[in-house]
């Protein structure tokens, strides 16, 4: 019961295990440990008392003696001759309880592992198969839900006559009645699984459907088997002690439902024998928390979420070992523009268990009307840039140092990291907006476009009139290439490019001075980026705001902002002109992020894959510059 | 040494919205050659169809008509579960084409071991070890033992070029190969394969929407429009004298630092389709979009040749064909200049 994960799978595990061969057997500690949960108060404490009460029930009944030897010695309370006292007719409820622990962990094992089985069976088999096979196990699974479990549970147990109604017996009926909802999960999870692209690389290469569910699919659901085998076992205990309690349950066993069955036909509570009736029902309490809890743990494996944080903190490791010669904070010439925003000396860090400095002392200066780029790989921390630019940074990011001014049309300076609460908010869309990456995909499916855009202005102009209200929704859509008539659609009904343009729209209703775009097109295929590029350029001259454009497509920056901003590893590591960044480039990264990318009209030479290429492939040459970068780059 | 005939592929999904059946062409007629030791490009936007004919090629599709034929060094056809030591495959995302839950070395071995490259543990560690010094990951000992979390992305697409030559594949077919990468390790991936290539006279299908990698690590280029090839020839010839007005617009928007300024500019065509068109049904699939739509396009144009080898499924084409091949050759190198002569050849044919 420690361990789970092994339980769980025990029809499946020995055809899994063997054709592993060497090739797990190196390191067989490396995959089993990425499935086991971390350590945890919570998985500690579950541990300790589902083993306790494993114990328990296992060895328990040894040392106790006959727990159905009768004496006189009636409704004693706990002490010398009885540690917990004993029953109406004399029984010992030590020797009991040890008993039916044992009986009732050995129908929750049996259930849990007969359900889970089931439900695996069902489930991964369908998932993975599809067609008719799918469709039929979906509608075994579904109509077994339907059907109320308790109720069935009752009348099975009941029209079996009482003799024949061993605890196999009921174990059987709880596994039959237990294992659908757990089927309909699998079956989820395997319908995702079967369309990663290892599933498919597996099948290209040749490996036959039941190798590819056993050792491909298999172990990655094993968490999520373990899971639900832990909740299985729960479920039966409870349901077998319900069963008991009615006294529809197994026959000529002792379980702690029949324990409790006998106390309340024995009236132990009218008698104040507590002794009788509290131990079972503390064991099962118990025993159901200490699964609950190592259930948490497990879930904690599962949630995606807790994953990226460990990843997150390894990728920390490149950011903080970084050296490098420091920015050049001043622009390469005199910015003939008024400034609108000025970040000086900005340091971030992320306060995880490993700090990591996501930016490094980045100054920069925006002005008024300038397209300025923000160039760099993943992980450079422009997006944290961006995100601490607007405040929009949350814990365990921090601004350490630093100041962020913004220059306001009437010669105000506010200090955006001083803005708090209703004053932050109200500046973030009204002065300064933003569009990210997936933004079109952050509109809401079941409002329309207008609703949308006008709970904006409800929220940030609220003396506007409904009649304004629509008629300036209608102005920014036509702004940014959208026909007003799409006001009505709902974001299903546009493409994706649309919705960036609707999303680039809700960021200019409020007349912003400076809008953050982060990575706005790079989910957009090139003719629809060009046509929302020029919008945004056209724009800018129209109504002269700002733009901080954030993305990875150096020559997109190169032939659309004024200046550009390299970034690495949390530093800016050249800033200057674009024309200028083009033609002479000082840092050699910056270098190296204009060879990556071969000019799409120029010569082939620094390019050609054939000839002499091929003798510097790996080496020297350019490509080989890259092929060393790439082994040194760990992530 | 392994060629791969591709011939009138056709793929149709079945839409059901409510009651109503409409069909989806994903691939519509799809014909291409991959002979050893080149590279066949295969362009086009997000829902062209380009990897639906990757994975049929594959076969984690089935065509719905049409036939993938791959022809042994003896000339005779590769059948049934050969087919798969020949043809082999590279999936776009490094992150999730390997099993999170297995070591490097598996990921190579059981490819090694399903077709019969290896026999014996020794001598299959030792092939795989091999595998990986040859795309460049060593020290190999320390990386079969690794798991893919433990790489970087372009770490991990080394392996799965790998694992897409271990079981001795001839034809590799390139799904996007490099597009989730770092920009700066691209080019290391791209010129492995290329070297790669080389080496064992692979015949590859390097599947991408960047013209700029598409013209300078492959042979030809195949342009592909809503599941329809739409222009066909040389890669230095398809991007610098495009032919088909899709191929323009999509040269014309791929980003470039020497045409600061020109952003303004208006566009050769529309950014977007300005509505659906039937999902099957005659005619050009581009005629919505074009800014030299004719009453013609409504009948589907043929593959009209443009020049040696190169071809444009366009009416503009259709009689000026032979004469302006000539002049494509002088104008080869001139990019734009010819492009602009041929569309004013169009319009007058």
């Amino acid at each position: 019961m420690t361990n789970p994960v092994p339980l769980s799978t025990p029809a499946e595990e020995p055809a899994a295990a063997p054709p592993e061969g060497s090739g797990t057997r190196a390191r067989p500690h490396g995959a089993w440990r990425a499935l086991l949960p971390s350590r945890s108060p919570k998985l500690i404490t579950g541990l300790i008392l589902v083993t306790a009460i494993g114990l328990l029930g296992l060895f328990g009944p040894m040392f106790a003696g006959d727990p159905d030897a009768i004496s006189d010695a009636s409704f004693q309370p706990p002490g010398e001759g009885a540690l917990l006292g004993t029953t109406q007719t004399g029984q010992d409820v030590l020797a009991q309880l040890l008993h039916a622990t044992r009986g009732s962990l050995q129908i929750g094992l049996l259930v849990g592992v007969m359900a889970t089985v089931l439900s695996a069976l069902f489930g991964i088999l369908g998932g993975y198969f599809g067609g008719v096979v799918d469709e039929s196990f979906s509608l075994l699974s579904n109509v077994m839900l339907v059907i109320p479990g308790l109720p069935l549970v009752i009348v099975i147990a009941g029209f079996v006559p009482a003799a024949d109604r061993g605890w196999w017996t009921i174990a059987v009926v709880l596994a039959i009645t237990g294992w659908a909802a757990a089927s309909r999960v699998l079956r989820a999870q395997t319908l995702s699984l079967r369309s990663r692209d290892y599933v498919a690389a597996a099948r290209v290469a040749g490996e036959k459907p039941w190798r590819i569910v056993s050792v491909e699919i298999l172990p990655n659901l094993l968490p999520l088997l373990a899971s639900q085998f832990v909740f299985a076992v729960i479920a039966a205990i409870l349901a077998e002690a319900g069963l008991s309690f009615l006294g529809l349950g197994a026959s000529n066993s002792e379980t702690l439902g029949t324990m409790l069955y006998y106390a309340q036909n024995g009236f132990a509570l009218q008698r104040e024998a507590w002794w009788w009736f509290v131990p079972p029902g503390l064991v099962i309490a118990l025993f159901g928390c200490g699964l609950a809890l190592i259930n948490f743990a497990i879930d904690e494996i599962i949630n995606p979420k807790l994953r990226n944080t460990r990843a997150g903190l390894a990728e920390g490791g490149v950011a903080a070992g970084a050296a490098g010669a420091p920015g050049e904070p001043a622009p390469g010439e005199p910015a003939e523009r008024p400034a609108v925003l000025t970040i000086s000396g900005l340091n971030v860090v992320y306060r995880t268990a490993r700090p990591v400095h996501a930016v490094k002392d980045v100054s920069l200066t925006l002005g008024r009307g300038e397209i300025l780029g923000l160039a760099g790989e993943s992980g450079c921390g422009k997006t944290t840039l961006a995100y601490a630019v607007s405040r929009l940074h949350t814990p365990p990011a921090e601004i350490s140092s630093g100041s962020v001014t913004f220059h306001d049309r009437d010669g105000r300076d506010i200090d955006l990291l001083a803005l708090e609460g209703e004053e932050l908010r109200g500046f973030r869309w009204a002065k300064l907006s933003l569009v990210f990456q997936g933004a079109m995909n952050s509109l809401n499916p079941v409002i329309s476009i207008r609703e949308q855009l006008a709970d904006v202005l409800t929220t940030h102009r609220p003396g506007m009139s409904a009649e304004q209200r629509r008629a300036r929704c209608a102005e920014v859509l036509r702004l940014v290439g959208v026909d007003p008539v799409r006001l009505d659609s709902f974001p299903h009904e546009l493409s994706g490019g649309m919705r960036q343009r609707v999303m680039i729209a809700m960021a200019m209703l409020l007349d912003p001075q400076v809008m953050v775009m982060d990575e706005p097109t790079t989910a957009l295929d090139v003719v629809v980026q060009r046509g929302i590029l020029r919008e945004i350029l056209r724009l800018r001259g129209e109504l002269g705001f700002a733009v901080v454009f954030i993305t990875h497509d150096l020559p997109l920056l190169l032939e659309l902002s004024d200046r550009i901003a390299v970034m690495k590893d949390g530093e800016v590591v050249e800033y200057g002109p674009a024309e200028r960044l083009y033609r002479a480039p000082e840092h050699p990264y910056t270098r190296m992020l204009l060879d990556s990318f071969p000019s799409l009209t120029g010569a082939r030479g620094a390019f050609l894959r054939d000839g002499a290429a091929a003798r510097h492939d790996g080496r020297t040459a350019l490509p080989g510059q890259h092929t060393h970068l790439s082994e040194g780059a760990p992530r | 040494m392994t060629t791969l005939e591709v011939r009138d592929l056709v793929k149709d999904y079945t839409l059901r919205s409510g009651l109503r059946r409409s069909t989806l062409r994903a691939a519509d007629r799809v014909s291409f050659t991959l002979v050893p030791g080149r590279t066949v490009a295969l362009v086009g936007e997000s829902g062209s169809g380009k990897s639906t004919v990757a994975r049929m090629i594959a076969r984690l599709e089935k065509p719905s008509s049409g036939s993938i034929t791959a022809l042994g060094p003896d000339g005779r056809r590769v059948s049934g579960r050969a087919y798969r030591h020949h043809v082999q495959m590279v999936f776009q995302d490094p992150f999730a084409s390997l099993n999170p839950f297995h070591t490097i070395e598996h990921h190579l071995i059981r490819p090694l071991r399903l077709h019969g490259r290896a026999a014996g543990r020794a001598q299959t560690r030792r092939l795989a070890g091999e595998l990986l010094e040859r795309v460049n990951l060593t020290p190999a000992a320390d990386f079969a033992r690794r798991r893919p979390h433990e790489l970087s992305g372009g770490q991990r697409q080394r392996v799965a070029i790998a694992r897409a030559l271990a079981p001795g594949a001839q034809v590799v077919i390139a799904d996007e190969p490099v597009s989730m990468l770092d920009v700066s390790i691209r080019l290391g991936v791209l010129n492995l394969l290329a070297r790669l290539q080389r080496e064992e006279n692979l015949a590859v299908l390097y599947i991408t929407h960047d013209l700029a990698t598409a013209r300078h690590f492959s042979d030809d280029i195949l342009v592909m429009y809503r599941g329809r090839v739409v222009e066909s020839g040389p890669a230095d010839e398809v991007i610098l004298s495009p032919r088909h007005p899709y191929t323009r617009l999509l040269a014309s928007a791929a980003p470039d630092p020497e045409a600061r300024g020109r952003s303004l500019e208006p566009m050769p065509a529309a950014a977007e389709p300005a509505g659906p068109l039937p999902p099957t049904g005659p005619g050009c699939r581009f005629r919505d979009r074009c800014p030299s739509a004719m009453p013609v396009c409504s009948r589907t144009p043929a593959d009209h040749p443009v020049g040696p080898d190169h071809y444009a499924a366009c009416w503009l084409h259709a009689e000026s064909g032979r004469e302006t091949s000539g002049a494509v050759a002088k104008a080869g190198p001139g990019g734009k200049a010819g492009a602009e002569d041929n569309s004013g050849a169009g319009r007058a044919g």
